[in-house]
């Protein structure tokens, strides 16, 4: 019986081997690893984030490929969560991916990068902020977004110059990306003299926020920035409108997506939200935008166009080199420009983008925004 | 020193409205714990179901075209309570009658299986994004100064409170005269004893799944229409909310849960009042294993007698 059954795992062991042979017989394509949450609470993300891509891939094809080779994409999905994150790293290793399109959440990308800079993979994420992911001096992580530590201050001085609050409330979701950009905020804040009254963390997942809102009432707090994502500031939103509590809010580009609209209604309307500049909204970008209309996708996410640029960055960066030689690669990267829908961009030697601004809007009870002069 | 009082007073209904929807479904965990000796894990997941039917319910009636409160709210009750019982039932059936009699980690494996499959089933079914829903009742009462403080009850926290009164006398009424009653409490006692006299107890041990699936359906229903979001995990968390509350009213015992749930959530509320936020689920566990070193049964739980 034993053997039995040692004979019949030996036979899916070397067939899976023999399918794995066959894969690479295949590999007349270059893959690119789309890695981020396609499911999950923030997947909203992770779609902003294919579509993007694949649309890159698709229109980097149909204009002839890169070096006479397709690029080929495909989709990973860690749910937003560190360890499924790592867990996607080692697979898209053992699937002979060389680059990767992502991952999304700061908490994912952090584990992973240190999988891809072992193995020589690079790693371009469209969404992850977090300063510390870049300050690792690894070789193989760009990002083509900008960072907390620039969107923080951006915020700060947006609330200190304009909105002009007497007491303010910092709440964060306790999570790497969160609690980054609600210290960085606390921290301008406190420079320019703003009264800081209440810095506290939430749990992620928590649907019940009235102690917290209640809190704010007696601290008499008349503007809440909120560090983390949508579904618990909506939340918040929610309930706090039902409390009578009518302030302002802010939050980072984790919370502008239109379910926060869906989750709390009219009372996301006036909400402030730090997000990439509108790329989509740049008329050089229109046939672009057209194209994605065209299949009925929303070209306006946050993350498309930051996406959209990984991949062709990644495309002119192969055939700039002439090979899909990794190394050579991340040193074309930090050495040349690239034009690309979020105009001419270029990395620095951390792999971050050199001069990218977060743009402040107002976000719409249906789920539209304006930008905020 | 009024805003204080009122602000003390705002919290107390805060942790009040949070523990009765633990004591809800912290209700089924302990009937089912109460007379198989078993932990249900997979009880959040109907609690989620709950929710979800209750969704369902509430925008087929938009649709149609019916405005009228009470009704809607009726009928997604009745709606969420029969699904999350047949869900519930088949549960029974499914990972619990089979394994009956056999080790008690068994059936304990299996409960977590199915919670596992019920979260995913959902998932792919309805899609992994959140579901929202404007709140149906809006509004309520404040006390307080125009210009300071001032504390809040909203309809919808006193929904909450009434039905989950209602739900939890019914309850006990059932169990303390109804005949079926008597038979739970029999089988309770002693299963093998309850077959010998002639109980039937598989039909008391699936209704026990039944009527805990309800309550949870009822909770569904009301933190469905109190927070107006759900996803396919949302039972994960309030079922381990629920368990502790279960766990620290002593497992096994209704008021034990009624108490539990109100413990926790007024400590939870309690803490984000006058510590910090951050540090709710670190005092209220922390209570947790406090309260199980000096009383090991939960405050209202009856010393283990040893079955055989």
């Amino acid at each position: 019986m034993k053997k039995q059954i040692a004979r019949k795992v030996l036979g899916v062991g070397a067939s899976i081997l023999l399918m794995g042979g066959l894969n690479l017989a295949n590999a007349e394509t270059i893959k690119i690893a789309i890695a981020g949450p396609q499911s999950g609470d923030v997947a909203q993300y992770g779609d902003m984030q294919v579509i993007g891509a694949e649309m890159a891939v698709e229109q980097i094809n149909a204009a002839g490929g890169v070096n006479g080779d397709k690029l080929e994409a495909i989709r990973y999905d860690d749910a937003c969560e560190p360890k499924q994150a790592v867990a996607v790293a080692n697979k898209i290793v053992n699937d002979g991916v060389k680059f990767v399109v992502g991952h999304l959440c700061s908490s994912s990308t952090q584990p992973a990068s240190d999988v891809y800079e072992d193995e020589g993979i690079i790693t371009i994420t469209p969404a992850s902020t977090n300063p510390d992911i870049t300050e690792r001096g690894y070789q193989m992580i760009f990002r083509t977004i900008g960072l907390d530590s620039h969107q923080g201050p951006t915020a700060g001085k947006f609330i200190a110059t304009v909105v002009k609050p007497k007491r303010v409330a910092v709440i964060h979701d306790k999570q790497q990306y969160g609690e980054g950009i609600a210290t960085a905020v606390k921290k301008t804040l406190e420079e320019k003299n703003v009264n800081v009254v209440l810095f506290e963390g939430v749990n992620k997942g928590d649907k019940d926020f009235s102690p917290l809102i209640a809190k704010l009432q007696k601290e008499n707090v008349d503007f809440v920035y909120y560090g983390g994502y949508h579904p618990e500031l909506g939340q918040i939103l929610r309930q706090a409108s039902e409390k009578g509590l009518n302030i302002k809010f802010m939050g980072p580009e984790g919370v502008g997506n239109k379910d926060i609209s869906q989750i709390a209604g009219k009372a996301s309307e006036g909400l402030y939200v730090t997000l990439p500049p509108a790329f989509d909204q740049r008329p050089e970008n229109k046939t672009l935008v057209d194209a994605f209309k065209a299949k009925s996708q929303d070209a306006s996410g946050a993350f498309v166009m930051t996406s959209y640029a990984a991949v062709q960055v990644i495309a002119d960066s192969i055939k700039g080199v002439g090979s899909t030689d990794t190394d050579a690669i991340q040193a074309y990267l930090r050495s040349h420009s690239f034009k690309t829908p979020m105009g001419e961009i270029a990395f620095d030697e951390k792999g971050d983008l050199k001069g990218f601004d977060f743009e402040i809007y107002t976000w719409h009870a249906d789920g539209s925004k304006t930008v905020v002069k | 020193m009024l805003e204080v009082i009122l602000y003390f007073i705002q919290q107390l209904i805060n942790g009040i409205t949070i523990g009765s929807t633990y004591a809800l479904i912290a209700i089924g965990y302990t009937m089912v714990y109460g007379i198989i000796g078993m932990i249900n894990f997979a009880h959040g997941e109907v609690y989620m179901i709950g929710t979800y039917v209750a969704f369902m319910a509430i925008s087929g009636m938009a649709m149609l075209g019916i405005e009228f409160l009470p009704l809607i709210f009726l009928v997604a009750l009745l709606s969420s309570m029969l699904v999350s019982s047949s869900f519930g039932w088949a549960i029974e059936r499914i990972a619990y009658r089979p394994l009956r009699g056999g080790n008690r980690l068994i059936p304990l494996i299996s409960a977590i299986g199915m919670s596992i499959f019920l979260q995913n089933y959902v998932r792919l079914g309805q899609g992994s994004r959140d579901i929202a829903m404007s709140s149906q009742i809006s509004g309520g009462w404040s006390f307080g100064p125009e210009d300071g403080f001032q504390a809040s009850l909203s309809y919808i926290q006193v929904l909450i409170f009434i039905v989950t009164i209602i739900s939890m006398t019914v309850l006990t009424l059932f169990i303390s005269r109804s005949r079926m009653g008597r038979a739970c409490r029999a089988v309770a006692q002693d299963l093998k004893m309850a077959n010998l006299l002639g109980i039937d107890t598989n039909r008391v041990i699936a209704s026990t799944f039944v009527i805990g699936a309800a309550l949870a359906a009822v909770a569904g229903t009301l933190l469905g229409m109190y927070y107006g979001v759900v996803n396919a995990f949302v039972g994960f968390i309030a079922g381990l909310k629920a368990f502790t509350a279960a766990v620290l009213g002593g497992i096994g015992s209704i008021p034990g849960a009624m108490l539990g749930g109100i413990i926790l959530g007024v400590t939870e509320s309690m803490t984000a009042a006058y510590f910090s936020t951050e540090y709710k689920d670190v005092v209220s566990f922390a209570l947790l294993v406090l309260i199980l070193l000096f009383k090991p049964t939960g405050i209202l739980g009856k010393p283990e007698v040893e079955k055989i």
